[in-house]
């Protein structure tokens, strides 16, 4: 009896195996493809040749990205709007999950409600960019980090996980010794908190690294331009300035395009690299960092 | 009960805040007396105390970063005594920014090459946001004000139903019709050897010399893979070559929807007509057989390069191959003829009116100086500033020679190995982007002045179509209702050519299709369309 | 710091009394709600005061308040257009297919949770999650790239094994897979993260005792792993349902194109259309609230449901 179901069992381990390097190659493939692009050929690649490996290896594209003052600044700024709105999430969202998941706390089910309504209806661009404009946020950082510094799914994971993780006997000892919420917080909750943390601060900053709207709705200097908005710039020919690209357009709408087919890969992989390379040691904590509960108490 | 308090707070915040937002008051047109003081009416420096201007801009891609880094300007700006903060925005977004900044009435000094619709022209204008430049042209704008009185079509399509002109606007010199054509029509002259055929003249010509192409290696790699025809952004491009064989958009290309009729002379809207019809159906076929690059409508350009790179292409619908595709490849392409239809209708449409766009320039209500701002662009409206503007500066990048200016050597052939575009970018802002200002052959480097281009409107010249309507313009009430009309019919006129072309919709729904325009409102689209035909006739 | 501990029972001074003891005692985890409820007062409450140019003709000089009522003027026409339908239609086929392949990040994390720990397990989870970071630019040019007609991998694959060429790209019949499909490849790894981590939460004991009362893998799967993460899976579920209208417009605009239209043009990027890039701030404002309200509707519905149903709920 226990030997077949040991077959059945490892018949499915099998199976499952294969399911899974199946998955796999087809995520990875695309992302193997760009980076064998990036140092390929660029005519190669346009006409279909390279497909897997690289061909006629060049690093044109790499040399070109770094030579590229735009490319430069775009990352400094996002890597500087990234850390800043990561920290100011993180100050905003980790006390009032807290909060929200001690039980002493009163209208909590008023507080996620109005929290949870925010996602579900709002007062459109207009009024938001008139908000924005009048604290004097247009064309500055604030822009970019204020907008969407908190949502309503980072509350209730944040949330859960301080209900789960931080056990009630230990807050009630703290406050018996006389400790206050503030220093509970800092000194007893914030330590054991290290997977949520780090979570939430990759989820947060993933988000800020790819958002290209706010910076395109509210930043005008080219100067404080993201990353991937100098990407979409090079990447994204304009409908309207292939259709009408005013007297002499077609010059400089060849310009664009021959540098962008160049450099088109590079710039992925330079763009994408600094956050593949960060979250292979943050993926530790996701198995206890994400937890998501109800608005139930 | 505790839900109550937390809304009264929010109440109180809501109140508070509005109060502080309130309470705008209404803005002067026309400058204070001390700004009239400080203006000089004629000659240079504009102005005495130097003024600053903050200016919003569309920036073409392959202008310098900063405009202020930008010789011309730098120049100018020294001649004039204005000082002008640029807030360049780049085509992606430009839309978007412009609109945010009319609706939140977050406003510039000026609008400059940020593309204005005519609906928006209108719109802000009726409501004061823009003022009036009338007076202002005819007091302060010499140079402008010759070039409308010279031509009176110019300042037919930028006057407004009320008689106020609200903008200044891109003109393609009417003496320049390379660039009021722009993209145009090219066959690949080595092929046509090979097969010794000649320059197609017909449509039905221009199919078989397709047709051989697709069935003939003649790239000779030894592949089936040559395209017998290609353009980008989709069908317009082609369209515009064909539409004047079967007699379609016979009043130019600015306007998508209306022309005129040929039999009565009205205007007509087109799409629904039997010749329209008839064009689909022959764009059908290519595109059934295979004729036509069968990705066209997600084609970007940079495929489009590397397949002419590659040698693939019959013929294309684009600018000057040599420019694009480099002298190799593209110097086996000759011009295209304009086609001769089915009905024997030779003629070709694709060319836009001078005023290629109405809303390039304008000066809003919160300008100070609006004297000095008209008269800032004025100046390149004359010959010697047109040249400052399309060739920079004297002994910095052309010379003087008998045939007229000339750049620079080591600007045409930099020795860095940029390109022009990529050489001038140090030095003025142009080519591309839609600057608010007269473009002339004399001085203009674009490609539209190449010698093949020439050449190529040698030939087309003969067949242009008689009239060319500019965009035009309506009243409040009527500009109201045709931006809501106009969105639907356009919409789906557009979808729907795309799909009767690539054979998606079947051309036994066509009097389906026929009636849906109907129902979307089509009499009354016709009926303001007309009323503002009417006006521009009678002007 | 002796008032935390002086008094543990509400007395019965009566409730004003209580709240205010309660306030006395932990005023400071008030503090710590403080930011967050500034930010959302600030930037989505004060905001909404702008929902009120959908019944409004907005004329941008006489500000949102100022301007003319016209009542349910924009909401009618939207009614009445023609596109009215077909936006509707595309929105909820496109919203409800995406809901329909939510199930596979959930398969993902139970089949991942079926290895043992080790190298395998680890590179599968960091390989299958790196799309994620990879933008929406970034990930359509990829799949132009991919599905071209002629160039393409996929079509050159086709073309080998004797099939004729697919126009994936404007083709109105593809549109609906490829966008969706590419959003799991994108989505896929990420997703499972929070279903893994519910996983790690089930008690080892269940599937001892379940393996010696004979139990298969598959068998303990269904019985013990899915039932203890299904209030992770109800709970998403009804979140992901309060977005339903919202589709990701930002891709679905950079995949657009007039042949695919029939079936890609959805309600938000009709939005973004007539209201950022033509100006037609009211009518697109009318459109908005006509998807909250949907939203708002169905996330109710559901959420009732599921308690009816499951006992899982959102509240």
């Amino acid at each position: 009896m226990r030997s077949r179901f040991n077959l059945s069992d490892r018949a499915f381990g099998i199976v499952n195996t294969i399911f899974l390097i199946v998955v796999m190659i087809l995520i990875v493939y695309p992302l193997v493809f760009v980076l064998s692009a990036s140092i390929s050929d660029p005519h190669a690649v346009s006409s279909g040749k390279m497909w897997l490996w690289p061909v006629d290896i060049t690093f044109k594209g790499y040399e070109r990205v770094f030579a590229n003052d735009a490319i430069w600044r775009g990352y400094t700024n996002t890597i500087i709007y990234t850390v800043v709105g990561t920290a100011i999430h993180l100050f905003v969202l980790l006390p009032c999950a807290y909060a929200l998941s001690r039980k002493e706390l009163m209208a909590k089910k008023a507080i996620l409600w109005f929290i949870l309504f925010t996602m579900l209806f709002n007062g459109g661009l207009i009024p938001t960019y008139l908000i924005i404009k009048s604290l004097g946020m247009l064309d500055t950082m604030w822009a970019i980090v204020i907008p969407n510094v908190v949502g309503a799914w980072s509350i209730l994971v944040a949330r859960a996980f301080f209900q789960q993780s931080i056990p009630d006997q230990l807050v009630e000892a703290s406050k018996i010794d006389g400790a206050s919420d503030f220093y509970i917080f800092i000194r007893v909750v914030l330590p054991l908190s290290l997977p949520i943390i780090a979570v939430m601060a990759l989820f947060h900053a993933v988000n800020l690294w790819n958002q290209y709207f706010n910076a395109l709705i509210y930043l005008s200097d080219r100067d404080k331009y993201p990353l991937q908005l100098i990407l979409r710039e090079i990447l994204v020919v304009n409908q309207m300035q292939l259709n009408d690209p005013g007297g002499g357009g077609a010059e400089s709408l060849v310009d664009q395009v021959k540098t962008a087919g160049l450099i088109k890969y590079a710039v992925i992989i330079v763009s994408s690299l600094p956050l593949l390379l960060v979250y292979p040691f943050i993926q530790r904590f996701f198995v206890q960092g994400v937890l998501i509960g109800s608005i139930k108490e | 009960m505790r839900y109550k308090s937390t809304f009264y707070l929010l109440f109180t915040v809501l109140i508070l805040f509005l109060t502080a937002c309130g309470g705008k008051e209404d803005a002067e047109v026309g400058g204070s007396k001390e700004a009239l003081e400080n203006l000089n009416e004629t000659g240079m420096p504009i102005v005495e105390e130097p003024i600053e201007l903050e200016i919003f801009s569309g920036k073409a891609a392959t202008t310098a970063d900063d405009w202020n880094d930008v010789l011309l300007l730098n120049e100018y700006k020294e001649m004039t005594n204005v000082n002008i903060t640029w807030n360049q925005v780049p085509a992606d977004g430009l839309e978007e920014k412009r609109n945010l900044a009319l609706a939140s009435d977050d406003l510039p000094d000026a609008f400059y090459s940020a593309q204005l619709p005519v609906s928006d022209v209108q719109k802000y204008g009726a409501q004061g946001t823009f003022i009036p430049l009338n007076d202002l042209i005819d007091q302060y704008a010499p140079n402008i004000k010759k070039v409308l009185d010279e031509n009176p079509e110019i300042k037919k399509a930028i006057t407004f139903p009320d008689g106020n002109i609200y903008s200044i606007p891109t003109v393609y010199s009417p003496d320049f019709p390379s660039l009021l054509i722009g993209a145009k029509g090219w066959v690949n002259g080595e092929w046509l050897k090979e097969l010794g055929m000649d320059n197609p003249e017909t449509t039905e010509e221009f199919y078989e010399y397709l047709k051989a192409v697709k069935e003939t290696d003649l790239n000779g790699n030894g592949e089936n893979d040559e395209i017998p025809l290609s353009s980008v952004a989709e069908m317009s491009r082609i369209i515009h070559w064909i539409s004047g064989a079967f007699g379609v958009q016979n009043k130019g290309s600015l306007h998508t929807l209306v022309d005129g009729d040929p039999g009565t002379g009205d205007i007509r809207f087109y799409p629904i007509d039997d010749q329209y019809k008839e064009m689909l159906k022959y764009l059908n076929k290519l595109y059934e057989e295979e004729l036509i690059e069968q990705n066209i409508y997600s084609l970007e350009v940079d495929q489009h390069l590397a397949n002419a790179a590659d040698n693939k292409y019959g013929a294309v619908q684009f600018y000057n191959p040599i420019e694009l595709y480099g002298e190799e490849v593209g110097s086996q392409f000759i011009p295209g003829n304009a086609l001769e239809g089915p009905d024997g209708t030779k003629m070709y449409s694709g060319i836009t009116s001078p005023v290629r766009s109405l809303g390039n320039f304008v000066i809003t209500n919160v300008n100070e100086n609006p004297e000095a701002t008209l008269r800032w662009i004025d100046y390149f409206w004359s010959d010697e500033g047109s040249k400052m503007f399309f060739m920079g500066v004297e002994g910095v990048t052309y010379e003087e020679t008998t045939d007229g200016p000339k750049l620079k050597e080591e600007i045409t052939n930099h020795p860095d190995g940029l390109t022009l575009t990529q050489a001038l970018a140090e030095y003025i802002i142009n080519p591309g982007g839609n600057h608010p200002v007269v473009v002339t052959d004399d001085y203009f480097t674009g490609s539209e002045n190449a010698p093949t281009d020439k050449e190529a409107v040698e030939i087309l010249d003969p067949y242009l179509v008689d009239e060319i309507w500019p965009e035009f313009t309506y009243t409040a009430e009527e500009n109201d209702q045709i931006t809501i009309l106009e969105t639907d019919l356009d919409k789906y006129v557009s979808e729907m050519q795309a799909a009767f072309i690539t054979g998606e919709e079947d051309f036994s729904e066509w009097d389906k299709y026929v009636e849906t325009i109907e129902k979307m409102g089509l009499d009354e689209y016709m009926e303001i369309q007309q009323n503002a035909y009417d006006r521009y006739q009678e002007n | 710091m002796k008032l935390v501990n002086e008094e543990v029972t509400i007395p019965k001074q009566g409730r004003f009394q209580g709240v205010k003891k309660n306030f006395l005692r932990n005023w400071q985890l008030y503090v710590f709600l403080l930011p967050a409820i500034l930010y959302f007062v600030i930037l989505h409450y004060i905001p909404m005061y702008g929902v009120q140019i959908a019944f409004k003709n907005f004329f941008a000089n006489q500000g949102i308040w100022g301007s003319p009522w016209i009542g349910f003027g924009h909401f009618e026409r939207f009614f009445n257009s023609y596109y009215f339908w077909r936006l509707l239609k595309n929105t909820f086929i496109l919203s409800g297919y995406q809901l329909l392949l939510f199930p596979l990040p959930i398969i993902l994390a139970l089949s991942l949770n079926e290895l043992k720990n080790g190298a395998f397990k680890k590179w599968t989870q960091t390989l299958t999650y790196a799309p994620h970071f990879i933008s929406v630019v970034v990930v359509v040019g990829m799949i132009v790239i991919f599905l071209d007609p002629t160039t393409g991998l996929v079509n050159r694959l086709i073309v080998a094994f004797g099939g004729e060429p697919i126009a994936f790209l404007t083709s109105p019949s593809w549109f609906r897979h490829v966008f969706t499909w590419s959003g799991v490849w994108q989505t896929l790894g990420w997703g499972s993260i929070i279903y893994l981590a519910a996983l790690s939460g089930v008690n080892p004991e269940l599937h001892e005792a379940a393996e010696v009362d004979g139990a298969t893998r598959l068998q303990r799967i269904i019985h013990i792993n899915i039932p203890s993460i299904l209030p992770t899976i109800v709970v998403l579920f009804i979140l992901n349902i309060g977005s339903f209208m919202t589709v990701g417009f930002e891709k679905v605009l950079l995949m657009q194109n007039d042949l695919n239209a029939s079936t890609s043009d959805v309600i938000q990027t009709f939005v973004y259309q007539t209201g950022l890039l033509e100006g037609q701030y009211s009518f697109a404002a009318a459109i908005g609230l006509f998807d909250s309200a949907i939203n708002i509707t169905l996330l109710v519905v559901f959420n009732y449901v599921a308690r009816k149903t499951s006992d899982n709920s959102l509240w």
